[in-house]
């Protein structure tokens, strides 16, 4: 028997669809902002206010002649875009959309560390697609990335159990629904922290270095062209939003909300939505606002401060959780 | 300092009695004639008296039979030509890198230009020129012809093979993000660190001094003036400046206080540029928005007094072209009060913001020692504690009568340069609006005679970037006989060379960019 | 399909800025167009780092010698459709600079060029025209709908005078 609303889920909504579509718009909302903090006004001519902006670059970019360079090792060359995307989108799907994951389940025990594992391949991938172009900046670039993306996702994995310690189960569903009261206002310094990881591991302003336009001319990008590209970007655009949703799931109570009338999954994933813009708009104040720091600024503030803390942080809240919030 | 006190010229004098013919007056202060070989005594002798001897320029005149070599040195004191002579079968000459290391790239460009041989400093391959040239071919002699000059195809020198090993060789340039104009560093790196930059120069070189020799003085004006688009009225200036010495014209002084304040603006416009360009290197496009929007109530006011937002040509031989009306006044000092508002925003932004200090201090640190004896210019010079400034030391038009701070900082970083960038914004304002208050009436133009007499002169200029050399030689007809241009990017480049060395590649665009260079100017 | 395509395009040209061998003048308007007061982004431009990645090449400068065959690359290494802009007078004939010894001038010696935008150096406004024309060219839109007018009386054509300046002659036959 085919399951036609599983299809439909996986398909359209909350699935690839609804996944794409949303990337686009905070593309979008994060180009508007950007230029809007910087006394510009940003795309607007395509589309009305250019909403269609980041659709037109999509589709000019699959449209271009595909060159692919001599040097390039050319099977990881052509495919680790496309995967690399791929495992984005999957890693989403498991997330609590509208009140449940996209294959309508309620996830299994365990899986807030596969979608993180997923985030780190997607990045490894990143950092082949570089170093398969056989471009001197691509492989300095990825040189930056793997050594960034990996210094910052030990952080991010201890400050992501934070969450799941207070609700004593490491699956992403009960951790979503279990916030009664948003895991923001219980334990505060972990949000901040895993803010500063997470915009280190999306690869954002200051933490920027990879793609440092001024001294690497492309970075890792430099070599591809066309549909390659456009994926490529494509998979930083999910980068973005998945963790923003991560953020949104882990903190402040994932999809949960007040539902007023009607379908609850309606209200569901329009809480989802407006919490996932909020975090995405927070992220692009701290991009505009900071100038890049150096690679090895980023590799001490990463080894001396931000790790260090993510420690402490946890401790904190095991011993906050233990003796103090019973008494409350 | 007591010697400071001791005229340089009696102490030549005495030294060197009958072997020198001095001129006083004469190409600066003074022009001392003496035979080959000569010129590192002398050069010596005046670094002996003041130790903030410095090569401005070395201009190669092809006399006919000889090749003339002038060494323009400029020391606190005064300004002085020294001039020898190369016969041209046999065009050697000793070297002065020994002496004053920033002459390299000085004696590298004559011996390009015009086939001069420097014993202890080979040039191994073209420097200016480009890989096409042809060998024993020298555009500035008079006996070669612009159009008649047959290339070489290219060939593979150019491309040597990455260096192997732990060292990798990075390229940047000529199409980059980084540089708004093509020209070719290879860096060599281990792992993050520098360890050697070799500049490849010469992508921008247009051969402006060799056609200047076939265009009237009028011409020139507008063809020396787009050796660069961001400091033209300087160039301009320069040219006219020296012309009007050989002339021996008066220029009214409403046209001096006039061309003060269009060399103001540009000054205005040029550092608001870099301070922005420095935002956009370090990854800070938010400050280079900024600072670009805030240039651009800049640009209406040259608009508004030259008729032209880039090339204005305001300057001409005998004063300026376009008179200032009285409604203007008033315009120009409603902008310059909201951009004197403003500074206190962006310096505080560059003393608390803490990424631009962890990206811009300590980096490019370049000592006063080093400053001098390599001859740099400018801000750079500034941010190092070693004080030249040609509107002080040297005053033209009307900066003697005008008051003004010169602006200084001691530890020769990135941010220090910036620092300096920034404090000059403020003087300028000060100076336009004292020009404004202060200008007198009367003519704005004399008129000159198309031809100019033999004989030469040097004019000196403080552009945005640093100093600005011009020598004009006029033998009489309606055009030049040479014109050399003494950019203050092609002082400063030795630098960024040295300073560069021991730091992260990701160093390399801030440290560059607090040079200020400008590719355009260096090549010509 | 393919107006879809086109429609893309059309709104999101990416630019690559080179310089062969220009004063700055040109190049500085070009990177004042993304700054608050021009506001190229607009239009969906971006300035992209990397040939690879651009459709239009904006092209600065008299060419010299040892650029020529640098832009060539450049040129080689876009991925199609692509399109050349030839901005300032030096980019568009040579310029100033023309007949140097070192200036093969102008950018139509070296690679086909899509669109001329004269100046010394020219205003970003002119810049900017250039580029919406060009992209018109690519895309042209539909001419709007003119209401029907009556037809006018046709009034005779006066046979054109030519103008010539008579100047007060003083002569004493």
């Amino acid at each position: 028997m085919i399951d036609f609303v599983l299809i439909l889920r996986i398909l359209i909504f909350p699935g690839f669809t609804f996944i794409l579509l949303l990337t686009l718009f905070c593309d979008w909302v994060e180009r508007k902002l950007e230029a809007r903090l910087q006394n510009r006004v940003g795309p607007m001519v395509a589309g009305p206010g250019g909403i269609l902006q980041p659709l037109a670059d999509f589709i000019k970019l699959l449209t271009k002649e595909d060159i692919e360079p001599r040097d390039a090792k050319k099977t990881v060359f052509k495919f680790a875009p496309l995967i690399a995307f791929t495992i984005m989108v999957f890693a989403m799907c498991f997330l609590p959309i509208d009140g449940a994951s996209v294959l309508s389940t309620t996830g299994f025990n365990g899986d807030l560390i596969v979608i993180l594992a997923f985030s780190t391949i997607a990045s490894f991938l990143l950092f082949l697609s570089g170093w398969a172009s056989g471009n001197p900046y691509g492989t300095i670039s990825s040189a930056r990335v793997l050594t960034q993306f990996l210094g910052y996702d030990i952080p991010l994995f201890l400050l992501a159990l934070t969450p799941a310690f207070i609700a004593g189960s490491l699956s992403m569903f009960v951790i979503a629904q279990s916030q009664t009261i948003p895991y923001i206002l219980l334990a505060p310094w972990a949000f901040v922290l895993f803010m500063i990881a997470m915009q280190a591991e999306l690869e954002k302003d200051p933490f920027d270095v990879p793609d440092a336009e001024s001294e690497l001319v492309g970075g890792l990008e430099t070599e591809y062209t066309g549909a390659k590209l456009a994926f490529l970007h494509l998979t930083r655009d999910v980068q973005i939003v998945f963790g923003a949703a991560l953020v949104v799931e882990l903190f402040l109570g994932g999809p949960y909300g007040p539902v007023f009338f009607g379908l609850p999954a309606f209200w569901y994933s329009l809480w989802f939505v407006l919490k996932v813009l909020a975090i995405v708009i927070v992220t692009e104040y701290i991009t505009t606002l900071f100038a890049r720091l150096r690679i090895d600024q980023v590799l001490s503030a990463n080894w001396r401060i931000i790790l260090p803390a993510a420690i402490l942080s946890l401790m904190l809240t095991v011993a906050i959780v233990t003796w103090v919030y019973p008494l409350v | 300092m007591p010697k400071s006190e001791i005229d340089i010229i009696s102490v030549i004098e005495s030294k060197l009695k009958d072997k020198v013919q001095i001129q006083l007056g004469h190409l600066g202060t003074a022009a001392i004639k003496t035979s080959n070989g000569l010129h590192r005594d002398v050069l010596k002798a005046i670094l002996e008296v003041d130790e903030k001897t410095g090569i401005t320029a070395i201009t190669g005149l092809d006399l006919g039979a000889n090749i003339g070599l002038l060494y323009h040195t400029h020391t606190a004191k005064g300004f002085f030509g020294i001039c020898t002579e190369v016969p041209k079968g046999n065009p050697k000459i000793q070297t002065i890198i020994d002496i004053i290391p920033g002459a390299a790239l000085h004696e590298l460009e004559v011996a390009d230009l015009l086939g001069v041989v420097f014993e202890g400093n080979p040039s191994p391959r073209h420097f200016l020129l480009s890989e096409y040239w042809p060998q024993g071919v020298y555009p500035l002699r008079k006996d070669v012809k612009a159009n008649e000059v047959k290339l070489n195809p290219a060939s593979a020198e150019e491309n040597k093979p990455p260096a192997t090993g732990r060292l990798v060789k990075l390229i940047i340039g000529p199409q980059h993000p980084a540089l708004l104009e093509p020209e070719k560093f290879s860096v060599t790196v281990d792992g993050e660190i520098v360890t050697k930059v070799e500049p490849r120069l010469g992508y921008v070189h247009r051969g402006i001094e060799k056609a200047a020799e076939s265009r009237t003085y009028v011409q020139d004006i507008y063809l020396v003036e787009r050796v660069c688009g961001i400091c033209n009225p300087c160039h301009a200036y320069g040219f006219v400046g020296a012309v009007e010495k050989i002339l021996k014209t008066d220029v009214p002084p409403r046209a001096k206080y006039l061309r003060v304040i269009a060399l103001e603006l540009n000054r205005l416009h040029s550092h608001l540029l870099t301070l922005g360009h420095a935002g956009l290197e370090i990854g800070y496009e938010t400050l280079f928005q900024y600072f670009w929007r805030d240039r651009e109530p800049i640009m209406d006011l040259i608009e508004l007094t030259s008729g032209n937002r880039v090339y204005g040509s305001l300057m001409t031989i005998g004063g300026v072209r376009r008179d200032l009306k009285e409604s203007d006044a008033p315009k120009i000092k409603t902008v310059l009060a909201d951009l004197r508002k403003k500074v206190p925003f962006y310096k505080k932004l560059y003393q608390d913001e803490r990424s631009i200090r962890a990206r811009m201090q300590d980096v490019g640190v370049l000592s006063r020692e080093d400053a001098i004896k390599l001859c740099v210019v400018g801000p750079v010079a500034r941010a190092s504690g070693y004080d030249i400034d040609v509107r002080k030391d040297f005053p033209y038009e009307v900066y003697g009568e005008i008051p003004f701070k010169e602006i200084g900082y001691t530890t020769g970083d990135t941010w220090a340069r910036m620092n300096v960038r920034m404090d000059e914004i403020e003087e300028s304002i000060n100076i336009i609006e004292y020009a404004l208050d202060h200008l007198p009436t009367g003519p704005i133009r004399v008129q000159t005679s198309r031809y100019v007499p033999e004989g030469e002169a040097v004019c000196c200029v403080e552009a945005p970037r640093g100093e600005l050399f011009y020598y004009v030689k006029g033998n009489g007809t309606v055009s030049p006989e040479r014109v050399k241009i003494r950019t203050p990017t092609f002082a400063n480049i030795p630098s960024f060379l040295q300073t560069a060395i021991g730091e992260n590649i990701a160093d390399i665009p801030p440290n560059f960019v607090s040079l200020d260079p400008c590719f355009s100017c260096t090549d010509r | 399909m393919t107006n879809t395509v086109t429609w893309a395009r059309v709104k999101s040209p990416w630019v690559l800025h080179f310089n062969s061998g220009a004063c700055n003048g040109c190049d500085i308007e070009i990177v004042a167009l993304l700054t608050p007061k021009y506001d190229v982004e607009r239009f969906g431009i971006k300035l992209e780092p990397s040939p690879r990645h651009a459709d239009v090449l904006l092209v600065t400068g008299c060419v010299t010698q040892q650029c020529a065959e640098r832009l060539k690359r450049v040129y080689d290494q876009m991925p199609q459709p692509k399109f050349v802009v030839a901005i300032g007078a030096c980019a568009c004939s040579g310029g100033v600079f023309e007949g140097n010894y070192n200036v093969v001038g102008g950018v139509d010696k070296i690679l086909p060029v899509n669109a001329y935008i004269p100046g010394c150096a020219p205003r970003p406004e002119a810049i900017i025209d250039g580029v919406v024309k060009l992209l018109n060219a690519l895309n042209p839109p539909k001419p709007k709908k003119q209401p029907k007018r009556e037809k006018q009386p046709q009034f005779p054509k006066e046979e054109a005078k030519p103008i010539v300046a008579q100047p007060e002659v003083l002569v004493n036959l």
